[in-house]
């Protein structure tokens, strides 16, 4: 036998690694994906900036859809159950996520949040982020659905300013529509800044205080 | 803009690998990161700085691989980068996810990952 082959001192050598750091959360994100499939529960996430309308959007999904779904919501935010308060009055079961510090959910936030459901209760789970129209783009959560909410109040370039977080979107929803006017937004020119960067996103327009829009909001999810 | 906790995950992967091999330095490290990834090269390398000090690894050098993003179209086949819009209200390209070849809509195949390709370490 020959001599064995022994690193000497001071030697450098290569290592291969393809170590992923974002893949921990897309597995996890899949793990969840699975999950809610195998109880027969469809996730929708919904995000969008601060303000934007987001808890509004589910209220009057939840209304709208009461007897036809199951339903349950999960609300981020970093602090409070304020929001979650609002959800909940509807009759709809709330988990609060308060991520403390961290601008936006992640899948592992989500599956503690399932752990508190009896996954066979419900049918529809609605997943509100943390308003935040950057970072929830970069961690998929396992939902079917991912929404994204903008309002006309922000101004006339939510889209161009943000594009990255449309490529995600399955859906648009442009809240606030009745202020577009007196905001001297152009509604037609962010639901074409949307179809450019994401051909195929469905967009509805709404007025998530009176309910004027939700029924294209509700078509648009195929729900 | 999570630059730093990615940055940590690296950096502490990466010193997992060197206990593992007894190593002794660390010259190289060897990283992919996608133009579709939220992390900003400058940050990466700022925190990784910031964060090899007092470690086996300082001291390092680090390499960063920009990668493409990539798209498929199903309609015609095309395999390759996105189309962007050079609109110069945009001053960085704005990849969109229509084909450059046949205007379809395309799927995202690449260009998300974060990968710790490879390090090279002194015995």
């Amino acid at each position: 036998m020959k001599e064995v082959v022994k690193t000497e001192e001071g030697e450098v050598f290569d290592i291969e690694l393809e170590i992923d750091i974002l893949k921990a959360n897309e597995k996890l994100a899949k793990e969840n994906k699975e999950l809610l499939r195998n109880h027969g529960v469809q996730a929708i996430d919904i995000m969008g900036a601060i303000g934007s309308g987001k808890t509004s959007l589910i209220e009057k999904l939840v209304q709208k859809l009461k007897g036809q779904y199951r339903m349950a919501a999960f609300k981020g935010d970093l602090t409070t159950t304020i929001d979650a308060e609002l959800i909940a009055r509807h009759g709809v079961e709330v988990v609060p996520i308060n991520t403390g510090k961290e601008c936006h959910l992640d899948a592992n936030l989500v599956r503690k949040a399932l752990q508190r459901l009896d996954l066979d209760n419900f049918d529809l789970l609605f997943i509100e982020n943390v308003g935040n129209l950057i970072c929830p783009a970069e961690f998929p959560l396992g939902s079917e659905k991912r929404v994204v909410v903008i309002s006309v109040t922000e101004g006339p370039y939510m889209v161009v300013k943000h594009p990255f977080i449309f490529m995600d979107a399955d859906v648009v929803v442009i809240n606030k529509v009745d202020l577009a006017r007196a905001m001297e937004v152009d509604v037609k020119k962010l639901e074409a800044d949307v179809k450019r960067i994401k051909p195929n996103a469905r967009v509805a327009v709404t007025n998530c205080r009176s309910g004027e829009g939700i029924g294209e909001v509700v078509e648009a999810l195929d729900l | 803009m999570h630059e730093f906790s990615t940055t940590t995950q690296i950096v502490e992967s990466i010193l997992k690998e060197v206990k593992k091999h007894n190593a002794k330095r660390v010259d190289e490290v060897h990283l992919v990161i996608g133009k579709l990834t939220f992390l900003g090269l400058e940050q990466v390398k700022f925190a990784y700085e910031v964060l090899v000090k007092n470690t086996i690894m300082e001291g390092s050098k680090l390499y960063i691989e920009e990668k493409n993003g990539m798209v498929k179209c199903s309609k015609c086949g095309y395999e390759g980068d996105f189309k962007y819009e050079d609109d110069p209200m945009y001053h960085i390209p704005t990849p969109t996810l229509h084909c450059p070849k046949c205007g379809e809509v395309v799927k995202i195949v690449g260009g998300k990952e974060c990968t710790i390709k490879s390090v090279k370490l002194a015995a």
